[in-house]
């Protein structure tokens, strides 16, 4: 089979078919609070047995894809993202909602992460070999100081008092330490309940501070009392011109996103908020971050989306999964006996160089999607409260209970929850515990990792560490970020 | 009014459309799934019937299934012991005449979902997939609710070995090297593992060998291969399935611990023929909980036979890269007590490093 049969394989009407509806399905579990996309793959990964396997992994990675933009509409719209990679379009696009600029926000977000998500493909169809070649070089000791690195973005991140991101980053970092430790086998407040050996997961803690707090908040409240602003319309040539003027700043996070998207485990969550880090340090109104800057919409939205597509380059290169969601697409692969890896483009040229091309197909899907969807999505807006508050409760519940179908990850958002209204009444900030609770355990596994292998080598601790080029690069980068962190709250005051 | 009525009808339409790509799924995954509600309502009258008399009900076989059959896969979804449970139901399904759910209860090693197992309702709609030897190292080591007897084991279906892997560039050939390097430099070597079974490798060649290498914990088997082809370990303790991605990028395997060697991956040696008395595996297990009734025990092993022996589940098991193995209900128990009693004593000996 040749590149051309190929191509005009992928531009058939069931890969448009397949690809809308992956797109479509992502945008809508993604939207909704407590599904993301990972959840969105495991229901749909059944059907795709039945599929072609080139039509079965476009399927998932335009839910993928979908899911990645989702989220951020109903950060920007009612303050609840449907997911942690989404809570910077809720810190800056909520605001927006706020005055009266829903739509102008869903538009940054939607293009941002069109652009963003044209990058990360792009880079995965031309330089997957070398980026495959550079994630190999990420060992114990350079994990370490790229996770330490993002807990220093959190400095960046909140403007009204040090001291409270500090506890919530402390916070987060708490519940992260909870379970049963890999390394020492010691049990860290487990209180006895086998449900807390394995620690507390991320996605409960996500709803309770982000969606269940939100909503405990809003009740009672009368109708509409959020948003004063009668909604004002937008055109979409004006924003994609805003945009275009900060063309660099775009680009920017689309290539943080794909460059930290290819790490295992830390990928999306830290390309996201390193971006918005980086947006608001190079800003001209840093001031203006978390009252409704569009600028931090560009940034986050444009690396979460680039994610999607380097996150795949281990998968594909190496056939080793960045990421719980592309573990699943490789597991659907598996069924079909497709073994990714190098190999794959010698054996299956047809489904690597489907999947590859296709997956800027889901980049146009979503955008189309998208741009034709934000006039219906600010709809929610003129929905009562009091109906949104319940459905959005349920949607949650039952997106924790769906994690791994516990009743108790159920409890837990519930109990989290309770924590983020208190926390958002004292104006503790939400991302940094989010932050801590991701890369609290990376730290400290990285670290102990790096420990048990200098020990076995003879060496001290710091000779291991620094031994790359590539780790010593990482903390010279670690200790320039402390300077541009601490000089930009000197600005801002 | 007006403007909320345009919002429910978008909320509407949005949903019918969630709604209709769900359909879709369904549809697609169980074809006959109409059929089957037909044929339920079929066997309910059957039921009526037979409560009279119970003998035809077994000769004629059709009480079991009437609703859908929950299968529990204590892992993620993606992962091998989740395609072993798909590829299962998808065939079991055809079989049975009926729709299978999998829900996957990861979490604290598989111990999670196991329990479960260990704790639902022995009436033949709740079984389970989980890779034999987890329970038992769960249970020598954590403090259970569930033991090996708290399960009806009704079939394996694979063999997987366990294997040592070096990478790229290597200066280990073949497990006498590495010992070698070893007992000169007590220690030194690192090896990455994952999962009990991983560690328990790593053990029980240090026993086997007398050496002493250092285990070094990972989450999960991508961070350790990666980390093996980049140099920063040793030796990486995986599954032998792991053989193409590694090697791929130049890695080789030292061997893999089984008795004789498997068609799958037959140009590599096993420790057995290398000197070094290992069998150590995984080998992915359907158990339902202990004291479902007879007959839909006879039922499901009827049923696992006719799909067991067939070449479609074989080619099904080995398009996914995993080594095919029926063990029968009869079987199953004689070969796993047989494993329980090689293992006992390298997680006695060891139960300190878990």
């Amino acid at each position: 089979m040749d590149a051309l049969e190929i191509f005009l394989g992928i531009l058939s009407l069931d890969v448009f078919f397949i690809v809308f509806a992956g797109v479509l399905v992502g945008i809508f579990v993604g939207a909704i609070p407590g599904l993301n996309g990972a959840i969105g793959i495991s229901l749909l990964l059944p059907l795709t047995f039945a599929l072609e396997p080139q039509n079965g992994i476009l399927l998932l990675g335009g839910i993928y894809m979908g899911g990645m933009y989702g989220g951020s509409i109903t950060a920007i719209l009612l303050n609840v993202p449907g997911d942690v990679v989404a809570a910077p379009a809720a810190m800056e696009g909520y605001p927006l909602t706020k005055q009266g600029r829903s739509k102008e926000a869903l538009y940054y977000s939607i293009f941002s992460s069109m652009f963003g998500g044209f990058i990360g493909v792009v880079i995965l169809i031309l330089f997957t070999p070398p980026l495959a070649a550079l994630a190999l070089e990420f060992g114990p000791a350079e994990m370490f100081f790229i996770s330490l690195s993002g807990l220093v973005v959190i400095g960046a991140l909140t403007g009204s008092n040090i001291y409270k991101s500090l506890f919530a980053a402390l916070f987060g970092l708490f519940i992260g330490m909870i379970g049963v430790s890999s390394v020492t086998a010691t049990e860290r407040f487990t209180l006895n309940m086998p449900q807390l050996r394995e620690g507390i997961e991320v996605v409960p803690v996500v709803l309770g501070l982000f969606c269940l707090a939100e909503m405990f908040l809003n009740i009672g409240k009368k109708a509409n009392e959020t948003v004063q602003y009668e909604d004002q319309s937008i055109k979409r040539i004006t924003v994609l011109r805003n945009i275009f003027k900060r063309k660099f700043l775009v680009l920017k996070s689309g290539v943080i996103g794909t460059c930290i998207g290819l790490l295992p485990g830390v990928g999306t969550t830290l390309a996201v908020f390193m971006s918005y880090g980086e947006a608001k340090r190079t800003s001209k109104k840093p001031e203006m971050f978390e009252k409704g800057n569009p600028e931090g919409i560009m940034a986050s939205e444009a690396a979460n989306n680039a994610t999607v597509g380097s996150s795949m380059v281990p998968l594909l290169a190496l056939g080793v999964p960045g990421s719980p969601t592309t573990a699943i697409i490789a597991g659907a692969l598996i069924i079909h006996g497709i073994i990714l890896g190098p190999d794959l483009f010698n054996t299956r040229p047809d489904v690597a160089y489907t999947f590859l091309f296709g997956m800027l197909l889901t980049v146009a899907a979503m955008a189309i999607i998208g741009a034709i969807g934000i006039k219906y999505f600010s709809y929610i807006l003129k929905v009562n409260i009091m109906y949104i508050v319940p459905v959005v409760l349920v949607f949650a519940l039952f997106g924790a209970y769906s994690l791994r179908n516990s009743m108790f990850d159920v409890l837990v958002a519930i109990l989290i929850g309770v924590l983020g209204v208190v926390f958002k009444k004292i104006d503790v900030p939400l991302a940094p515990i989010i932050i801590g609770l991701v890369l609290g355990p990376l730290i400290e596994t990285n670290l102990v990792r790096s420990m048990d292998i200098a020990e076995a080598r003879q060496q001290p601790i710091l000779q291991f560490m620094l031994s790359s080029p590539l780790s010593i690069g990482l903390l010279i980068m670690l200790v320039l970020m402390i300077i541009v962190v601490v000089r930009l709250r000197q600005r801002t005051g | 009014m007006k403007k909320f009525l345009r919002t429910t009808t978008a909320l509407g339409l949005a949903a019918v459309v969630a709604a209709g790509c769900g359909d879709e799924a369904a549809d697609e995954q169980t074809e006959g799934e109409t059929d089957d509600a037909g044929d339920a309502e079929e066997t309910d009258e059957g039921v009526d019937d037979v409560d009279d008399e119970d003998d035809e009900a077994e000769e004629d076989g059709s009480s079991y299934p009437e609703q859908d059959i929950d299968i529990i896969v204590p892992y993620s979804a993606g992962g091998g012991g989740d395609t072993v449970a798909r590829i299962l139901t998808d065939h079991l399904g055809d079989e049975l005449d009926a729709s299978f759910n999998v829900i996957n209860q990861e979490g604290a090693g598989g111990e999670v979902g196991i329990q479960a197992m260990a704790d639902a309702d022995p009436d033949g709609y709740t079984l389970g997939v989980f890779g034999y030897p987890d329970n038992v190292v769960l249970e020598n080591t954590v403090d259970t609710d569930f033991e090996y007897d708290s399960f009806e084991y009704l079939g394996a279906f694979d063999d997987v070995p366990h294997s040592l892997f070096v990478g790229p560039d290597s200066d280990f050939e073949d497990p006498d090297e590495l010992v070698e390097y070893a007992e000169e430099n007590p220690g030194e070597i690192t090896v990455g593992e994952s999962g009990a079974l991983g560690l328990l490798k790593v053990l029980a060649f240090n026993d086997e060998a007398d050496i002493e290498m250092s285990p070094i914990n990972y989450d999960g088997g991508g961070e350790l291969v990666n980390d093996l082809l980049g140099g920063h370990i040793d030796v990486a303790s995986t599954s032998i399935t792991s053989y193409d991605e590694i090697t791929a990028e130049g890695g080789e395997p030292l061997g893999y611990a089984a008795e004789e060697r498997i068609d799958m991956f037959d140009d590599v040696p096993t420790f057995e023929e290398q000197g070094y008395d290992l069998d150590l595996g995984v080998s992915r297990v359907l158990v339902a909980p202990d004291g479902i009734p007879e007959e839909v025990e006879a039922e499901l092993s009827e049923a696992l036979d006719a799909i067991g022996e067939s070449e479609e589940l074989q080619q099904a098991f080995e398009d996914a890269n995993l080594p095919y193995r029926y063990l029968d209900n009869d079987e199953v128990d004689d070969v796993l007590e047989d494993r329980n009693e090689n293992l006992q004593p390298i997680i006695e000996e060891n139960a300190d490093d878990f």
